[in-house]
């Protein structure tokens, strides 16, 4: 075995030999191997070129175009090949609107990517480009390229917009493949299958030197294609689209969804004001950016799934399902009488009508809209079981639509309310503007909307959805969307339809301005009160169906009156519109 | 105390030296006629003078009180390196604490308090085999398995290989370190039947020249064949990617846009610095893609290209000038725990040099290891810093022993 001794004679040849391997082989690359590496460094041969995918379209139900990608000509900068720096940002600056501080910016924040192509101007016109081309020659470093970006042909909160990438993005997507110069989805659609549309970066390896010699680091050809994005078709009908933007009324903030009820697919996404979303593939610029995010109306706000709303009567299905199911009334159970109002305790609540509903079924309590019969349904049941049966029904909950940043809505706990008022607060009166659908609970317009499309499905309720088909090479995909049945029975359902259906049709009922003589329109107001305005936010819910064609629709309108007067005649038009388009 | 060894510290001092210029020149772009550097070589030169305060002051302390601070130290390390797996990530690995000013590495500090932490139990009077092989086992599996769930596969590497050489180093006998380094070669052999049976083969003939009990020898034979069998299971379980990953890593030509790329572009900047090099600053490879790791683990890179062969030989001859020098004064360490550290230390320093060296110049797989001394790196530097002061401690003190 090993003596003492030994041990460090046997380190000293691991010394030796380390260092003698190391030695041999630098010799090699740096005497032996010298002049091939100097002739690859000085042309710079091994280079790997990125090929990027041409994003994925998009188009409605009808094949037709939503958002296209367009021709742009872009300015690049290549850091490597500057001769004078001093020379070029003059060139730039003086050709384009960039001042020398900020293109000596990009060159700052770009010093390590020297042998990329770093964007300078984008969205040049094809007059300028004429016009500088002819002093490109001048100036090796820089580069006009074609590229393709984003054209939204109308203005929508669905589809989102796609925009440069910026650091943080960058860093965090590298790896995936992305670009300093990528565009990435910000918002919508784009952002939701941002994946997708994308596809996948191609790879092309040049190794090939001067002479057409393929210098053979690697032995096989491992070029990789891109694989272009997918494109998309959606439920969305362009012309239902157009037709409501048109029709929607000036100066007043709002959303107004149309869903397919027999397939949860939506066939318009109508928010107001909405803004122009090709200004973020061009050149923005400050005074645009500042415009839009400081407009009160707030265009960038999708109404439809951001906005939370008090839902005011057109919650009252909620309760008045929640009493029919737990069997505290039946369809001929009459309750308080309204005489324009209701005490509790020492504090008197108001009915909308306040010359009094007097003693009301059900059925009649939802034609009419009665404040009272909810009030005193509020009574039969605690806060916990009105708020999980409201769940159950998906509303103050995601629809889980296939769209980013969607919010849940509210509706309070018994916690909540102590957080918020103390220890000792009361529940009961809170408890009672609740079954009314006013005070803390918030909901969003397309809940809403999937909501109603369910009672017109019988009580299936079908994911809201704008995807229903994805088309790559040739190869098509149908998107199956999630299904829930509402717990409700079929007696219930039959009862609350009846309701809805009387709202409409029948003389004294809420929406009898959306009635149409050809079509069967189902339907509940509401007129919310809330603290961003003096008026009411105005709604109008519910399903039309004519023959085999079944739609749900909510019309919302901020700050805008009576859901009765201002939304339901929308409605009406709307479902006209519609069913003429269907029969054409 | 007898005079301190002030030729090994100056061949320090010039490693550090030609680390600050190569840092130096490694974070300077050039853009058309116009030089930027970032201020990495101040703060590699702040990290110098932090580290050799440290080191002045430990050196200083009496090894009676150091020894008592060595348990402690490793449990604390391991608690940073659990800790260290909680951390957010930074370029897809957890392997720093972020402390404001700078990230600190608790992988570095583990290799150190280990190898002392091992050194000193396994240096303790009648003392089996058996307790040697077990207690430095399961005292470098601990950071060897935390630090690779990072991922960090050079540092588990610098463990494992520490760990072998210390053991040789031990008294124990040489079949044990056979014997744990047998179903590592039979899991590379276990894809050649001929090449496990000639192995075989040779390991039993080795083992009955050492005349143990055949019971033993029958237990290796065993243990080895278990491994070639379940090998190929474990292989053909693996996804196709785990495959890749791995084969990749043998050969990093396999994947030309991401190891293999960095390879070549590496071999190119070094193959073009010939035999003067292209001179201080004047690199052209330099600004490649694979760039951020160039002040670090691709520092070679830079001195290759611009000092060329003659910068590199150098390089070289300074590593093992320092090396050779403390190497031969080991034998003189009569303390066991003093020289099986200083082996240990040795072990990983030396590993270090030849797998980051070895990388630059595409001989061996990549691995994130940085150059000792050289590259740019706060933690790896403090810590290289303390074990190269340690050891001169322990050659200072060995009168004392003896």
């Amino acid at each position: 075995m090993y003596s003492g001794q030994q041990k460090p004679l046997l380190l000293n040849y691991t010394l030796i030999s380390v260092f003698l391997i190391l030695f041999l082989s630098i010799f090699k690359l740096q005497i032996i191997e010298s002049t091939k590496y100097t002739t690859i460094a000085e042309k710079n041969f091994v280079r790997i070129k990125t090929l990027f995918p041409i994003r994925g379209e998009i188009y409605d139900r009808k094949y037709r175009a939503i958002v296209l990608n367009k021709p742009s000509y872009n300015l690049y900068i290549s850091l490597n090949k500057i001769q004078d720096r001093k020379q070029v940002t003059e060139f730039i600056s003086q050709n384009f609107d960039l001042s020398l501080d900020e293109i000596n910016k990009i060159i700052y924040d770009n010093r390590f990517r020297l042998y990329k192509d770093v964007l300078i101007v984008q969205n040049i016109s094809f007059g300028k480009m004429v016009k500088i081309s002819e002093q490109m020659n001048y100036y090796p470093s820089l580069s006009l390229k074609s590229e393709k970006i984003r054209h939204y042909l109308y203005n929508n909160h669905f589809t989102g917009y796609t925009g440069r990438i910026n650091e943080n993005e960058y860093t965090k997507y590298k790896e995936q493949g992305y670009s300093i110069n990528s565009y990435i989805g910000k918002s919508g659609l784009e952002k939701y299958y941002e994946d997708l549309l994308r596809g996948k970066n191609g790879y092309q390896l040049l190794q090939v030197d001067a002479s057409g010699q393929n210098l053979q680091f690697f032995k096989h050809n491992l070029d990789k294609p891109p694989v272009n994005g997918t494109s998309m078709i959606l439920t969305i009908d362009n012309d239902l689209q157009y037709y409501i933007s048109s029709i929607f009324p000036k100066e007043k903030n709002g959303a107004i969804v149309v869903m397919d009820v027999k397939t949860g697919g939506i066939l318009a996404y109508v928010s107001k004001p909405d803004f122009n979303q090709n200004i973020f593939s061009e050149n923005l610029t400050t005074e645009q950016w500042n415009d839009i995010i400081n407009d009160p109306a707030k265009p960038m706000l999708d109404r439809i799934i951001h906005g939370t709303y008090p839902p005011a009567s057109v919650f009252k299905l909620i309760m008045a399902t929640l009493a029919l199911e737990d069997e505290v009334i039946n369809e001929k159970t009459k309750l308080t009488r309204c005489e324009g109002g209701m005490w509790f305790g020492n504090r008197y609540f108001k009915c909308w009508w306040e010359k009094g509903h007097g003693r009301l079924n059900v059925l009649d309590a939802i034609k009419y809209s009665c404040d009272v019969f909810f009030y005193d349904l509020s009574t039969q049941f605690s806060l916990e079981q009105i708020n999980n049966f409201t769940k159950e029904n998906m509303l103050t909950i995601r629809t889980g639509v296939d769209l980013p940043g969607e919010r849940n809505g509210f509706f309070p706990t018994r916690k909540w309310y102590k957080d918020n008022y103390g220890k000792y607060v009361g529940i009961i009166g809170h408890k009672v503007n609740l079954a009314i659908g006013q005070g803390e609970v918030l909901v969003t317009p397309l809940q809403i909307c999937a909501y109603y499309a369910a009672l017109g499905n019988n009580g299936k309720w079908i994911k809201p959805h704008l995807l229903t088909k994805t088309i790559t090479g040739t190869e098509s995909n149908y998107i199956q969307p999630e299904i829930r049945q509402l717990p409700v029975s079929q007696k219930n359902m039959a009862l609350i339809q009846k309701s809805l259906f009387n709202a409409v049709n029948e003389s004294y009922g809420t929406g009898v301005a959306a009635s149409l003589s050809n079509v069967s329109v189902f339907g509940k107001t509401g007129s919310a009160e809330n603290h961003m305005g003096k008026k009411t936010h105005s709604w109008f819910a519910g399903y039309a169906r004519q023959d085999e064609f079944e739609i749900a629709f909510v019309v919302f309108l901020e700050n805008a009156g009576h859901g009765g007067s201002i939304s339901a005649p929308i409605a009406r038009k709307i479902i006209q519109y519609y069913y003429n388009l269907e029969k054409s | 105390m007898r005079e301190f060894d002030w030729v090994t510290l100056l061949l320090l001092v010039m490693l550090l030296t030609c680390g600050i210029i190569a840092i130096y020149s490694a974070s300077t772009t050039q853009i058309g006629n116009d030089f930027q550097t970032e201020n990495y070589y101040l703060k590699q030169i702040i990290w110098i003078i932090i580290a050799f305060i440290i080191t002045f002051l430990i050196i200083r302390t009496p090894y009676s009180v150091i020894e008592i601070m060595i348990p402690p130290a490793y449990i604390i390390s391991i608690m940073l390196l659990i800790i260290v797996l909680f951390m957010p990530e930074i370029k897809g690995s957890q392997r720093w604490i972020p402390l404001g000013l700078f990230n600190f590495q608790p992988s570095e500090l583990a290799k150190l308090t280990t190898i002392l932490l091992v050194t000193k139990l396994i240096s303790k009077p009648h003392i089996t085999n058996w307790q040697i092989i077990s207690r430095s086992f399961i005292i470098f599996l601990i950071p060897i398995i935390l630090i690779f769930l990072e991922p960090d596969l050079g540092t588990s590497l610098c463990l494992i290989v520490s760990f072998f050489v210390i053991l040789t180093a031990s008294d124990i006998s040489a079949f044990y370190i056979i014997l744990i380094i047998s179903p590592l070669i039979s899991i590379i052999a276990s894809f050649s039947l001929i090449i496990f049976i000639i192995y075989i083969l040779i390991l039993i003939y080795i083992l009955f020249k050492t005349n143990l009990d055949k019971i033993i020898i029958g237990f290796a034979v065993v243990l080895n064949t278990f491994f070639f069998l379940i090998t190929p299971f474990i292989w053909n379980s693996l996804k196709e990617y785990q495959q890749n990953r791995i084969l990749t890593f043998i050969d990093p030509m396999r994947d030309p846009f991401g190891a293999g790329y960095q390879i070549i572009q590496s071999r190119i900047a070094i193959g073009s610095g010939g035999f003067w090099g292209k001179g201080f600053l004047m690199g052209t490879q330099k600004n490649l893609n694979f760039l951020p790791e160039h002040h670090t683990d691709f520092i070679f890179s830079v001195i290759g290209e611009e000092f060329g062969f003659l910068g590199c030989a150098i390089i070289l001859l300074i590593y093992f000038l320092f090396l050779y020098r403390i190497v031969r004064k080991i034998n003189m360490l009569k303390r066991k725990e003093f020289r099986f550290a200083a082996i240990g230390i040795l072990a990983y320093l030396t590993f270090q040099i030849f797998i980051n060296i070895g990388m630059n110049i595409g001989i061996v797989p990549t691995t994130g290891i940085p150059l000792p001394f050289i590259s740019y790196g706060g933690s790896n530097l403090l810590i290289n810093i303390l074990a190269i002061g340690l050891v001169l401690k322990f050659l200072n003190e060995r009168s004392i022993f003896e």
